[in-house]
């Protein structure tokens, strides 16, 4: 588990500073829903992109939990691991949903 | 000056004593001259003095530190001294604590030396200037005071972590070259209560009175286990 944080932060920290400077670049001048969508939509490369980075926060976020729910919410246990596994299939789920939207 | 004593057990409260000042004068000193000359029985640890037995250890205005190594002068504010038993172990009166936890945890962590030689065998010959020996070096030279394990975040919030110093130890021995219980031992040091509940904080590493590293120890463990699983071994 200890690998896979460690593995999803150095994947995270690329996706994030990509993200951030693609929003940079693409505010420019102002920015509508639709020409956002006009330029993701069905491109393949940034679908893959984001697919990763949804990935990447799936696992990430729910080991993070983790630690956080042991060491201030003294919560230990199955309760906790269950609880955690189903927020990592919401986050995936909701994540996806946003790049299927976005990207398909 | 105004010192404020802990007494009690895990209850209690401080009480408060005036002790004169002196030059030189250590926070060793304070708590001794007050059982001496205003209340005898005040209890708290010490045996060398000098810094050499670790068992002085108490938490002076809220940093754990060796008593006898600390002068007054350093550490009094506005000529105010609070003096508590060290923080995350059990409190048996007043300044004196209960090791064992501590010393158990040394136990868990495998901090036993494991060679495969006989007392028939001669000598492992370990060439100081090579890399394995320089990492031993680092961090050998731990007297067990506990200093480390009551300035650990991690172990106030997760009372099953290791701790510190039982994971410098694992780590002194994982790097021994003669070592032969590695992986069992890497085994032992791993998971929720071992190295990698650590958060890096580095609190160890500012109060070790010996100027240790944990916090590298306990990096190169959780490598040591990371390549262990890589390899298939663990």
């Amino acid at each position: 588990m200890w690998i896979v944080q460690r593995a999803s932060a150095a994947v995270l920290a690329v996706c994030v500073v990509v993200h951030l400077f693609t929003i940079i670049y693409a505010v420019r001048g102002g920015l509508t829903a639709a020409e956002i969508l006009e330029r993701t939509r069905g491109n393949a490369a940034w679908f893959a992109f984001y697919s990763v980075f949804v990935l990447a926060v799936t696992l990430h976020v729910p080991i993070g939990l983790r630690s956080i729910c042991a060491e201030w919410l003294r919560w230990h246990g199955r309760s906790r691991d269950f609880a955690l596994l189903l927020f990592a299939g919401f986050l995936g789920w909701a994540g996806m949903r946003a790049v299927v939207g976005v990207f398909a | 000056m105004k010192v404020s004593v802990w007494r009690g057990g895990a209850q209690g409260e401080f009480q408060s004593f005036d002790v004169p000042r002196h030059p030189s004068q250590t926070v060793l000193d304070v708590v001794t001259y007050i059982q001496r000359a205003l209340d005898p029985t005040l209890a708290y640890r010490f045996a060398c003095r000098v810094g050499m037995c670790g068992s002085c250890a108490m938490m002076v205005n809220g940093v754990p530190r060796w008593t006898c190594r600390t002068h007054v002068d350093k550490v009094a504010r506005d000529e105010k001294l609070e003096i508590s038993p060290l923080r995350n172990l059990p409190v048996i009166r007043d300044l004196v604590v209960d090791m064992r936890e501590f010393f158990d945890k040394w136990a868990r962590a495998k901090g036993e030396f494991r060679g495969r030689g006989t007392r028939q065998d001669d000598f492992e010959r370990v060439p100081p200037e090579s890399p394995s020996r320089k990492l031993v070096d680092a961090g050998i030279e731990c007297i067990g005071c506990g200093v480390c394990y009551a300035a650990c975040d991690v172990v106030k919030w997760n009372p099953d972590y290791l701790g510190p110093a039982a994971l410098n130890r694992a780590w002194t021995l994982v790097t021994d070259v003669r070592d032969r219980a590695r992986l069992e031992r890497l085994r032992a040091v791993s998971g929720d209560a071992g190295c990698h509940a650590c958060h890096s904080h580095v609190s160890c590493t500012e109060r070790c009175p010996k100027h240790l590293s944990p916090t590298a120890g306990i990096a190169g463990l959780k490598r040591a286990v990371a390549k262990a699983v890589l390899q298939g071994d663990l």
